[in-house]
């Protein structure tokens, strides 16, 4: 009875130290690899042709589609540092994983197949402390390589990763601008034509032009706010690894823990506010 | 030198766009004060968006002067994910290796009990781990 006192006490103290302390870089990891506003930021970079091309005619026309061209000629590869970065987010969201290396399942069924042949002269509270002491054992010893392995990937890789979010920032500003030229020209386009669309004839034109004006004024509104939300994501995905290489040697301070989290939140928030606007 | 190129095309973009701004406010007061008619009116309208299209030819460079730039930084990334994927395998392997141990006690417990066939299942478990063990080694 005192050794099974001595034993439980012992797989708590076990199980408490063994814990590894990474729900919070999960989250965070896992929610930046969700951030696919850079993704559909692209996607309307590469189609700002189709979108401009009616109010096109002549010089501008002969111009833009050679923008075109070379937009989508440069698409895979803008493409691809979003898939990279996410891949990476991914890569440790997995790597910081609760159920990634957790084998208890394994350990259950092999404790009921040893429950199977009662005349081993083992009782099931044998069976029992064994697989227990197995589940304590593994989680211990993978946890303090998986805190490591965590540990490395975020110290080497915040360079690389700080690198190429600075450049997706930068995309996504050039990518703003480019789209602000495009509203211009199809704004002002209309601003252009409808004082001239005063005669009584050209009543109903003017007042189609008008009505689609609208239209397009609240399109631009729209993809504005997922620009300046792209760019809010993106700092804090860079601002949560900073974070997290600074205080990767206490990831398991309760204060390290809620900023981490709070990361995590904030590119939550903006991932939900990108998917509304879409809507 | 590729960043200070891309600051430099992203600058000559901004102030063409400016430009283009600048005729376009120019334009909307002539045509509100009706100091041109409607084919003068679309005819700096058209340079107004060649220019635009200009700045955005420039910025389309400015993109892909990012993409070459971030090429070493890329390549650390994946060969970064590449180490991870190998510690998330060993990791797991340990995972198998206390599997291995699990069963041996349930070998060494049917031997115990002289149990033929336990014994035989229990080493069918064994044989079985080894063999993960070594695959994950390859």
């Amino acid at each position: 009875m005192n050794t099974t006192k001595i034993t439980s006490a012992l797989l708590l103290t076990l199980a408490l130290v063994g814990c590894a302390n990474l729900k919070e870089v999960r989250d965070y990891a896992g929610e930046s690899a969700r951030l696919s506003a850079y993704m559909e930021l692209t996607a309307r970079f590469r189609d700002t042709y189709y979108r401009e091309q009616p109010y096109l005619s002549g010089e501008p026309d002969r111009l833009a589609q050679d923008n075109d061209k070379r937009r989508k000629a440069a698409y895979e590869d803008l493409l691809k540092i979003h898939q990279r970065a996410s891949l990476y987010m991914q890569t440790l969201a997995t790597l910081a994983g609760e159920d990634t290396f957790d084998i208890s399942k394994e350990v259950d069924s092999l404790a009921s197949g040893i429950k199977a042949y009662p005349d081993f002269g083992i009782n099931e509270k044998h069976v029992d402390a064994i697989s227990n002491i197995a589940k304590v054992i593994t989680k211990w010893m993978t946890s303090s390589y998986q805190e490591r392995a965590v540990h490395n990937m975020v110290k080497e890789g915040d360079a690389p990763l700080q690198t190429t979010l600075e450049g997706m920032i930068s995309l996504v500003r050039y990518y703003k601008k480019t789209n602000e030229n495009e509203r211009k020209t199809v704004l002002g386009f209309f601003e252009v034509e409808i004082p001239y669309a005063d005669a009584p004839k050209d009543k109903l034109l003017a007042t189609l032009a008008r009505v689609h004006v609208q239209s397009k004024e609240s399109e631009y509104k729209d993809a504005q706010q997922k620009y300046d939300d792209a760019e809010k994501g993106i700092k804090s995905i860079a601002g949560g690894h900073k974070r997290l290489l600074e205080n990767i040697d206490k990831l398991s301070n309760d204060e390290v823990k809620a900023t981490i989290s709070k990361f995590a939140k904030d590119i939550k928030t903006i991932r939900k506010n990108l998917q509304t606007v879409r809507g | 030198m590729a960043l200070a190129n891309q600051e430099q095309v992203e600058a000559l973009a901004d102030n063409i766009t400016k430009c283009a701004n600048s005729i376009h406010d120019r334009l909307m007061k002539a045509i509100k004060n009706k100091e041109i008619d409607q084919n003068a009116a679309q005819m700096i309208f058209q340079d107004e968006a060649s220019l635009r299209q200009r700045a955005n030819g420039l910025y389309i460079d400015a993109a892909n002067c990012v993409v070459d730039g971030l090429a070493e930084s890329q390549k650390s990334i994946i060969d970064l994910i590449d180490t991870a994927k190998e510690e998330i395998k060993t990791i797991k392997k340990i995972a198998s290796f206390i599997d291995l141990i699990a069963d041996l006690l349930v070998l060494a417990a049917a031997a115990y009990a002289a149990k033929p066939a336990p014994i035989l299942a229990a080493l069918k478990e064994v044989k079985e781990d080894v063999e993960a063990l070594s695959k994950d080694s390859q």
